[in-house]
C-alpha cells in the first residue's frame, strides 16, 4: 500500500514541476500577503500621525502660525514609495483640517531637491534642507525656516513614528521631537481626521461601546420547527412560533448566555401552542463576541411545549382515529403537553439580528406513531427540525 | 453513522481551544508561530491592554494566578528583510536608548550633539542615526541634524586602515578641520564587523574618540 502511494507521488511530482501557473500563485500569494500588510501598517501609520497632530491642537509646537517645508516622509525599511505617498497626504490632510496646530505647511521644491553648493571647503552636494545656507543665498528660505521630517520603522509587532522639526539655520539644531509607537496587536483607532481624538478618549469611546452592549437584551424569535414523519399514515404540519424573552450575558464578553423565553403558536382550526423556553449559548467564533464581525453560537435549550387542538392528537402514542376527530369538533379540544431539548446553532450580527437552525428532541414521544427521527444518536432521537430569525431589543 | 457523526465532531472544541494557542501545531505553522511576539503578562495587566478580550481579575481574587499571553504578528516577517537588517531594526529603540544614554552620562549636558551612523545599508543607518538623534532630542540635549563631513582624501585614507584606528583618526580630522569645535559632541553608531548584529557606538568629543560599547 505505501509503494502504491509512493508511486503515485511520483507519478504526479512531474505535472507538479511543469505546472507553469505555480509560480504565478506563488507571486500572487506574495503579494495578497504583502497588500495586507501594507493595509495594516498604513492604518497604523495614519493612527499615529493622527495621534501627532491631535498632540500639536492641544500642545502646539509653535506659539504662532508657522511655515513649515515637509522635508521627508520615510516609510519603513522594505517599503516603497505607495505607502509613502499616502502617508504624506493624510499628514497634509490632517495639516489643513486642523488650523490650530499652528504648522502650516509650504511648498519649496529646493528644500527637497538636491542642491550643489561649492565654497572654499570645496564642493558639496546635498538636499536643500540639509545645506541651509546654499538655500538662503538662494533666496528659497523667504517662505519657510523650518522642515518636518516623518520617520516611520517596523520594530518587531510596533511601528514607531518619529518625528523632529528642524531650523533651517547653519547649525541645523533639532527644535521639536517626538517618537510615538503602536503595537499592531491593538486595532487602529479609525479617528476621523476632521474631528481627531486622544488616545485616551478614543479608548474610553471602546470601553463605552463595549459596556454599551448591556447584560439584558429582549430577543423576539420567529421560528418554524418541522417534524418527521412517522409510519407515513399522518403527518404533523409545520409549527410556526413567536417568542419574546430576555437574554443575560453571564461574562462581560459574552462567551456565555443564558436566555429565557415564552412563545405562542397557532394555526386556523388546527392549533393553539404555548411554549416556554430556556437556553444556554456558548461564543464558538472567538473568546469575546465582536463588534464588527458575526458572531457564532452553539447551544442547548430545555422547552415545554402545550398544544391543544386537532394536530395535539398527533403527539400521542397512537395513530388519532375517528373517535378522536369527532371529540375534538364537539368542544373537547385535545391537549398535550411534553418537554423537549434543542441542540442548535446561531448567527448572531451585531447582537441584533441573529439567524438560527436546531434540532429538537421530545423524549416522550419516542414511541408516537406520527413522529419519525431525523437523527437518532443512540441516547437522544431528534424528530423536529426548526429554523429561527431573532431580533434582539 | 450517527455515532461516526459525533466522533467527527467531538475534536471541535479541541480546534476552537487551539485556535487561540500561538504555539506551533495542527492549527499554527512554525513560521507563522515564529513571526509572533508573545509577552507574558498578568491578568489585570491583559485586561488594561485588551479589555475586550481579557475580563477583569476578580475582585475578591482567585485562589489560582491567572496570567494572559499577548502575541502580536511581527510587521514584517521574518525572511522579507536581510537578517542582520531585521535584527538591527527590531531592537532599535532599545540599543539605540542604551547607547545614547552611556553617551549623555560621559559628554554631559553643554554640548552640542551630532550623530551618524556607519552601516553597509544606506536607509538602514538613515533609521539609526534619526533613532538616535531623536532619542538624544527627547531626553532634552541639543542635537543638530548636521552631520560633520571630512574631505575627499581624508575619507580615502580612513577608508584603507581597519575600524579600531579609522574612527579615532577620523575624530582627530573633524576638529583639525573644524567641522567640529569644542562644543560639539559627535556620537556615531556603527558595526564593526560586516557580519554582527549589534551595534556599537563611540563619542568624539574634543577631539578624542571614546568606545561605548
Amino acid at each position: 500500500m505505501r509503494r502504491a502511494w509512493l508511486g503515485l507521488l511520483l507519478l504526479t511530482l512531474p505535472a507538479w514541476a511543469a505546472d507553469p501557473s505555480l509560480a504565478d500563485e506563488q507571486q500572487a500569494q506574495v503579494e495578497a500577503l504583502r497588500g495586507e500588510v501594507a493595509g495594516q501598517i498604513q492604518l497604523q501609520a495614519f493612527d499615529l500621525l493622527d495621534e501627532l497632530v491631535h498632540g500639536w491642537t492641544q500642545q502646539p509646537p509653535f506659539p504662532l502660525d508657522t511655515a513649515v517645508v515637509l522635508a521627508e516622509v520615510s516609510v519603513p525599511v522594505g517599503f516603497g514609495s505607495g505607502l509613502q505617498a499616502l502617508v504624506e497626504n493624510h499628514f497634509a490632510a490632517l495639516a489643513i483640517n486642523n488650523p490650530r496646530t499652528r504648522v502650516k505647511l509650504v511648498h519649496c521644491p529646493q528644500c527637497t531637491a538636491s542642491v550643489v553648493h561649492s565654497g572654499a571647503r570645496g564642493t558639496i552636494i546635498a538636499r536643500g534642507v540639509d545645506q541651509p545656507e546654499a538655500l538662503a543665498r538662494a533666496g528659497a528660505l523667504t517662505a519657510s525656516r523650518h522642515a518636518l521630517f516623518l520617520d516611520f520603522e517596523a520594530e518587531g509587532a510596533s511601528l514607531v513614528l518619529r518625528t523632529r522639526i528642524t531650523s533651517l539655520e547653519p547649525a541645523l539644531p533639532i527644535v521639536y521631537a517626538r517618537t510615538l509607537s503602536t503595537s499592531t496587536s491593538s486595532a487602529a483607532l479609525l479617528r476621523s481626521g476632521e474631528r481627531l481624538k486622544s488616545a485616551a478618549e478614543a479608548r474610553q469611546e471602546y470601553l463605552e461601546a463595549l459596556q454599551g452592549r448591556g447584560t439584558f437584551v429582549v430577543p423576539l424569535r420567529l421560528g418554524v420547527r418541522t417534524y418527521a414523519s412517522g409510519d407515513g399514515t399522518v403527518r404533523v404540519p409545520p409549527f410556526l412560533w413567536l417568542q419574546l424573552g430576555a437574554e443575560a450575558a453571564l461574562s462581560q464578553a459574552r462567551a456565555w448566555t443564558a436566555s429565557f423565553s415564552v412563545g405562542a403558536s397557532w394555526a386556523p382550526q388546527l392549533h393553539t401552542g404555548l411554549l416556554v423556553q430556556t437556553r444556554i449559548s456558548r461564543l464558538l467564533s472567538g473568546s469575546v463576541a465582536s463588534l464588527t464581525h458575526p458572531d457564532v453560537y452553539a447551544y442547548v435549550g430545555g422547552s415545554i411545549i402545550s398544544i391543544s387542538g386537532q394536530s395535539a392528537l398527533l403527539f400521542r402514542d397512537r395513530v388519532p382515529d375517528l373517535q378522536d376527530v369527532l371529540a375534538g369538533t364537539q368542544g373537547t379540544a385535545p391537549r398535550t403537553t411534553f418537554g423537549a431539548i434543542q441542540v442548535g446553532l446561531e448567527v448572531r450580527v451585531k447582537n441584533r439580528i441573529a439567524a438560527g437552525a436546531y434540532l429538537e428532541s421530545m423524549p416522550t414521544m419516542n414511541n408516537a406513531p406520527a413522529l419519525g427521527t431525523y437523527l437518532d444518536t443512540g441516547i437522544l432521537q431528534f424528530q423536529s427540525v426548526g429554523a429561527e430569525v431573532s431580533f434582539c431589543f | 453513522m450517527d455515532i461516526l457523526l459525533i466522533l467527527l465532531l467531538l475534536p471541535f472544541g479541541y480546534f476552537a481551544q487551539r485556535a487561540y494557542d500561538p504555539s506551533p501545531g495542527i492549527t499554527r505553522s512554525r513560521t507563522e508561530a515564529r513571526n509572533l511576539d508573545c509577552v507574558r503578562t498578568s491578568q489585570a495587566d491583559a485586561h488594561e491592554r485588551f479589555p475586550g478580550l481579557v475580563p477583569a481579575p476578580a475582585a475578591r481574587g482567585t485562589l489560582s494566578q491567572v496570567d494572559a499571553v499577548t502575541c502580536s504578528r511581527r510587521i514584517m516577517s521574518y525572511g522579507e528583510r536581510p537578517a542582520q537588517d531585521e535584527v538591527i531594526l527590531s531592537s532599535l529603540r532599545q540599543s539605540v536608548g542604551t547607547l545614547t544614554q552611556a553617551a549623555a552620562a560621559i559628554a554631559g549636558e553643554n554640548v552640542r550633539w551630532h550623530v551618524d551612523a556607519f552601516y553597509p545599508s544606506q536607509p538602514v543607518a538613515a533609521k539609526i542615526s534619526v533613532a538616535a538623534r531623536m532619542d538624544l532630542a527627547e531626553r532634552g540635549h541639543r542635537v543638530s541634524d548636521r552631520v560633520p563631513v571630512l574631505a575627499a582624501g581624508d575619507i580615502a585614507v580612513l577608508g584603507a586602515l581597519p575600524p579600531r584606528e579609522a574612527y579615532p583618526l577620523a575624530c582627530k580630522r573633524y576638529f583639525a578641520e573644524h567641522s567640529l569645535s569644542d562644543g560639539d559632541a559627535f556620537l556615531a553608531l556603527m558595526i564593526v564587523d560586516a557580519q554582527e548584529t549589534q551595534l556599537h557606538a563611540g563619542l568624539c568629543l574634543a577631539g578624542t574618540w571614546r568606545w561605548l560599547r
